[in-house]
């Protein structure tokens, strides 16, 4: 129906707008808007990997798309707003490094991710795989994921962060390797769905003990 | 066939956890963990005769698989989960008596503790690097409710840290797995077989190398995060300090070679693919940090638990440098020290517990007298300080000596001379606080009283066999240990 051509093209330009929504995600101070941001992502991912699965005939990959629909943009982020509501706090107030600040240096990653991604292209022949453009947008998502996590203190925010960078390693096995075989990426799922539960739990029990969810004022375990 | 060896190791401690959900009374709970956690045991021991009769144990498609190596460390840990079984009784029993844990969490305590041996399993038996992530990311799921156990607000936030630390560790190590895939992908003509550790050990000269270093970095980030390797320990003084001693015991004893074992997985790879000093030289520089990084944390702690977990931080430091350096000598001594260390570590681990309870404490100065107030625990505490410090006749001087000597004959005369300084400093710091909490005149609130006798055994028991190993190992464990460390001499 449509050439590689086409369809890879189809997937940088996903891939971009992915790394849009981490930008978005910096730029923002809204826990809500955060959750949306992280749904929209990981819809577009789900769209990558489906079109590497249909694209590519590398239909091993068809069910990650799918869980990574209906676990990621749908399941995640409904359940991520519950805990919002429920915790009743609204806003990222705390910022370690603001906005401005976090957005110039969220750019220098990009170009960081540039340099780290180049050797890998260059090491192997990378004729093979029509998406390789696609692997430093992946590698900056990694990293911008982790920058959430160290800029912004909200307990949210920080499992935002964490899911962010998880795309980000998904995205870069789909751009090198078209996706690891099946059972293993369903096994990822499985961990990564489990351990999103988990911090679930304890934002909310964190909000009883302390009425509030900013893990930067907790500071009883210092040695 | 041997798809069933497999089932079996896997699905006793599954089969643990399961039932463990159905049961209601007290005492069901502890027959099933400590049937289950037994069987485990036994089974890893038959299956250890079976793997250093003949050649390697692997499913079909390649997934799992026993080898020397992974054999060694299947003991190691099934061994340990059932010592920690076995004392969590009576530990339990006090702090129920103590009103600090009621039915439902007891019953959650001992689903959890079969589940997180049933994941730690998985790590050890995987030949799929996948699964080995898999598995790895399991074991900080399961144990993410046992560090909250208690339920304070300083538990609660130590696991949200562990969890999350240990979840972006991980999440780099996954990167590092995929760009190994990549670069096998290439080479190996079936996709299957190229998360294959076996597999990619045959065809490692032709992976390549550029790839591999990179994919090197990035695993001995995430897996040294789990392991504790400094500058990504931080998480692990919080977390053993707020676990049960239990937990904390088998974290230390445990979960630590899970995440070594990983590393020496993919060590072993980078070495045959890329050859040369860099992944050696990557691990005693990490290696060495973490020695050093730990030495002041544990000449000014105030709290006993956090000092146990510096030690750990300590003797990881002390194997990932053993393994750096390279000969087979180092390789005997970091195995030897990974066996050495997990005795040492519960019995110092289980004794605290024991002192925690008696003086409802973890402050190093609040504990005085402990020799008076119980007597048993606190010799077998005081002997496991000797240990864990390296002092003849237990073992870890054995194992420190072979890894001092491997270090002078290979020419790292200035590592080795850090190496024996941090070991000496940490000794001298371990000792001052342990003479202050067994000796002196206890307070006058400080009631009589030891632990249970059954756990006294037990602890008693890894004393011996710390003495044993000490003095003579016996050719058996000699000749196990030889046949592990073989497998990473490739």
């Amino acid at each position: 129906m449509f050439d590689t051509q086409t369809i890879s093209l189809g997937i940088e330009i996903l891939a971009a707008t992915i790394l849009v929504t981490t930008f978005l995600i910096v730029s923002s101070r809204s826990l809500m808007f955060y959750v949306r941001l992280f749904a929209i992502q990981s819809f577009l991912l789900g769209l990558v990997a489906l079109l590497v699965a249909v694209g590519f005939g590398e239909t091993h990959i068809l069910i990650a798309a799918i869980l990574t629909i209906v676990v990621k943009a749908t399941v995640i982020p409904i359940a991520l707003s519950k805990v919002i509501d429920k915790i009743k706090v609204r806003k990222e107030i705390d910022f370690t490094i603001n906005i401005t600040t976090s957005l110039l240096l969220c750019a220098l990653l990009v170009i960081l991710a540039d340099s780290v991604a180049r050797p890998i292209l260059e090491a192997q022949r990378m004729s093979d795989l029509a998406v390789f453009k696609v692997l430093p947008m992946s590698i900056a998502v990694m990293m911008i994921g982790l920058f959430i996590m160290i800029a912004r203190k909200q307990a949210v925010s920080q499992i935002i962060g964490l899911l962010t960078m998880e795309n980000g390693v998904f995205l870069s096995g789909l751009s090198i390797t078209y996706g690891m075989p099946l059972i293993v990426e369903v096994g990822i799922f499985f961990d990564i769905f489990v351990a999103v539960l988990i911090l679930g739990v304890f934002v909310f029990r964190i909000n009883q003990t302390f009425d509030t969810i900013n893990v930067d004022t907790i500071r009883r375990l210092r040695h | 066939m041997s798809v069933v060896y497999f089932l079996v190791l896997l699905g006793i401690p599954v089969a643990g956890a399961i039932v463990c959900t159905l049961l209601r009374r007290r005492r069901w709970f502890e027959y099933v963990t400590v049937t289950s956690t037994g069987l485990t045991f036994l089974a890893t021991l038959w299956l250890t005769s079976l793997v250093l009769q003949g050649a390697t144990i692997m499913t079909p498609k390649g997934w799992f698989f026993l080898d020397a190596l992974s054999v060694y460390l299947l003991v190691i840990v099934s061994g340990s989960t059932l010592v920690v079984a076995l004392y969590s009784i009576g530990y339990l029993h006090r702090q129920i008596r103590n009103k600090k844990v009621d039915g439902s969490m007891l019953r959650l305590y001992y689903i959890l503790l079969n589940a997180f041996l049933s994941t730690m399993m998985l790590v050890l038996v995987s030949n799929n690097l996948g699964f080995l992530w898999i598995g790895t990311e399991a074991t900080t799921l399961a144990t993410a409710f046992l560090v909250a156990f208690y339920e304070r607000e300083s538990s609660i936030e130590a696991a949200w840290k562990y969890v999350i630390i240990c979840s972006v560790g991980i999440a780099f190590a996954l990167f590092g797995i995929i760009l190994t895939y990549f670069s096998a992908l290439h080479v190996v003509s079936s996709a299957d077989n190229a998360l294959n550790w076996s597999t990619l050990i045959a065809v490692g000269k032709q992976l390549n190398p550029d790839i591999l270093k990179l994919a090197f970095v990035f695993i001995l980030v995430g897996f040294g995060t789990k392991a504790g390797l400094v500058p990504l320990h931080t998480w692990k003084p919080d977390a053993y300090s707020e676990a049960p001693a239990p937990i904390s015991a088998l974290m230390a004893a445990g979960l630590v070679n899970i995440a070594l074992y990983a590393l020496l997985r993919f060590y072993i790879l980078v070495n045959k693919a890329v050859g040369g000093s860099f992944a050696p030289n990557l691990f005693i520089i990490f290696g060495l940090v973490s020695m050093g990084v730990a030495v002041p944390f544990i000449l000014l702690q105030r709290d006993y638990k956090r000092l146990l977990a510096y030690s750990s931080v300590e003797h990881v430091g002390i194997i990932v440098f053993a393994l750096g350096l390279g000969t087979p000598l180092a390789y005997f001594g970091a195995l030897l020290h990974m066996l050495n260390n997990t005795l040492a570590k519960l019995v110092l681990f289980l004794t605290a517990g024991n002192i925690r309870i008696a003086y409802d404490s973890k402050i190093i100065r609040r504990v005085t007298g402990a020799i008076k107030v119980m007597p048993v625990s606190a010799t077998l505490f005081i002997l496991g300080v000797f240990a864990v410090t390296g002092w003849p006749p237990f073992g870890l001087f054995v194992s420190e000596l072979s890894i001092v000597t491997a270090g002078f004959s290979a020419g790292n005369v200035f590592a080795s001379v850090l190496f024996v300084g941090f070991v000496a400093t940490v000794f001298v710091g371990f000792i001052y606080y342990a003479t202050g909490m067994v000796f002196g005149e206890p307070s006058r609130h400080d009631k009589k009283g030891d632990g249970d006798t059954l756990s006294l055994v037990v602890i008693a028991v890894l004393v011996v066999f710390l003495l044993v190993l000490g003095t003579m190992i016996p050719t058996m464990i000699y000749n196990f240990i030889m046949r592990a460390a073989a497998v990473i001499q490739v």
